[in-house]
């Protein structure tokens, strides 16, 4: 059986992303492009996300402007596309509290969000550092934090303690601590539902932006390159790398980061007439199609 | 393109920005621990003494500015910034109440904001060198 239909959504982009940024240790190797996308999982009567995207509104401008980031648009018209609304959403799970993941929370009014408290604790810790310890800051938008508040008083915000079996039937949360941030996680779909599973896909957030990372260069020999920031540690990232890999029966096109172009290689897609693509990773019974 | 007097001012006054920033920020995450339940939102969590401090520092840079005619409106959304988050600030002292400090940190929050986009070279994230597209100069 098939339980959840899988949908990576692209809502911008940026077309020339410098490939060191991406990739550990390759500089001066020109850029490629990067999505940036959200995950839908629907089926068992859920529907739910990876990931809200950033707020146009107090983002956008800067963005587009100063750093190249093109073609957003906003979650009502990017769900659209697979024929459901944000309102529909009812779950979503916040891989780690950058402004372009959790940015968008106030545009999902029915959801309740999950997200590590190691993600929340150590950001309030770093918020007390003297200045020069800044860049330990970067990519916090601290409206963001206040949003939060108010998921929180609505009884709208889980704060997870480490890993978290079957917060939805299938779906697992993965504690990543000290790896891209304080508190990452992944989340794990097992798609046929069973304990051990068969088919299980992993949404890895930022633990790894291409499949560089997850395989190098050269795929006949293997090796993991972690990805060019981590506010934790390089170790840590490539051995949570191997843990996403080994959970996926080492199957690692089953591994999905949500800023990796190239999935439409591995997977059906199509364009919207925004210019945005939509990939489709699995489809459970009865599902219609959304790119054929 | 601004003059070398309101590039002065801006100069002067990043700091001052940036620490209110901060005291909100800080303010922010402690609600929202407080919000989610977490023992370590209290009265007298040790980072309320250095936004405390931090909000002192701001406040003293705010009163000797001389803001040019340019910088004027940002001037204005910077001492309404400094005064709502003022406000927060002492309504976290000896309890923990969350609307008494959230009403009047989205107030400043949102002068910081204002503020941000009435000179260049005030930034509410730092986007520079951070991830996802972020250093795609």
């Amino acid at each position: 059986m098939t339980a959840y239909s899988l949908w990576v959504m692209e809502f911008a982009a940026v077309p020339n992303y410098p490939q060191s940024g991406l990739i550990y240790g390759m500089h001066n190797q020109g850029t490629r492009k990067l999505p940036y996308c959200y995950i839908v999982i629907k089926g068992q009567g859920q529907l739910a996300m990876v990931d809200v995207g950033y707020n146009h509104k107090a983002h956008g401008e800067v963005l587009a402007n100063t750093y190249g980031v093109r073609g957003w648009h906003p979650p009502r018209e990017v769900l659209g596309e697979i024929g459901i609304t944000p309102e529909d959403i009812s779950n979503i799970f916040i891989t780690h509290a950058h402004f372009d993941h959790m940015g968008n929370i106030e545009d999902f009014p029915n959801a309740t969000f999950y997200l590590q408290e190691r993600e929340l604790s150590k950001w309030v810790w770093t918020m007390s550092l003297p200045r020069r310890f800044r860049w330990l800051m970067l990519g916090i938008d601290p409206a963001d934090i206040m949003r939060a508040v108010d998921l929180a008083r609505q009884g709208r915000l889980v704060c997870v303690d480490g890993d978290r079996e079957n917060v939805l039937a299938g779906v697992d949360l993965h504690a990543a601590f000290d790896t891209h941030t304080w508190g990452s996680m992944y989340v794990t779909v097992r798609n046929d539902l069973a304990t051990n599973s068969e088919s299980s896909w992993v949404f890895c957030g930022d633990l790894a932006y291409t499949q560089e990372n997850l395989r190098g260069h050269d795929p006949k020999d293997p090796e993991y390159i972690p990805i060019g920031f981590a506010m934790g540690s390089q170790f840590n990232l490539i051995m949570k790398t191997e843990e996403m890999v080994k959970s996926v029966g080492g199957d690692i096109t089953h591994v999905v980061p949500p800023h990796e172009e190239r999935l439409k290689d591995l997977f059906p897609s199509r364009i919207t007439k925004a210019g945005l693509r939509i990939t489709e990773l699995a489809l459970a019974e009865g599902e219609k199609s959304q790119v054929r | 393109m601004v003059d070398d007097a309101t590039a002065a001012y801006i100069v002067e006054n990043q700091k001052c920005f940036e620490d209110l920033k901060q005291v909100a920020s800080q303010l922010a995450g402690l609600l929202v621990l407080a919000a989610a339940g977490s023992k370590e939102a209290v009265p007298d969590h040790p980072m309320l003494g250095a936004s405390r401090e931090l909000f002192q520092e701001a406040n003293d840079v705010l009163r000797r500015s001389r803001p040019t005619e340019r910088a004027m409106r940002h001037h204005e959304h910077l001492a309404y910034a400094a005064a709502f988050i003022g406000t927060s600030l002492k309504a976290a002292r000896g309890s923990f109440e969350i609307d008494p400090i959230l009403i009047p940190l989205r107030a400043g929050y949102a002068e910081l904001e204002r503020a941000a986009g009435a000179l260049p070279g005030f930034e509410m994230v730092s986007y520079e060198r951070a991830c996802c597209g972020l250093g795609a100069k």
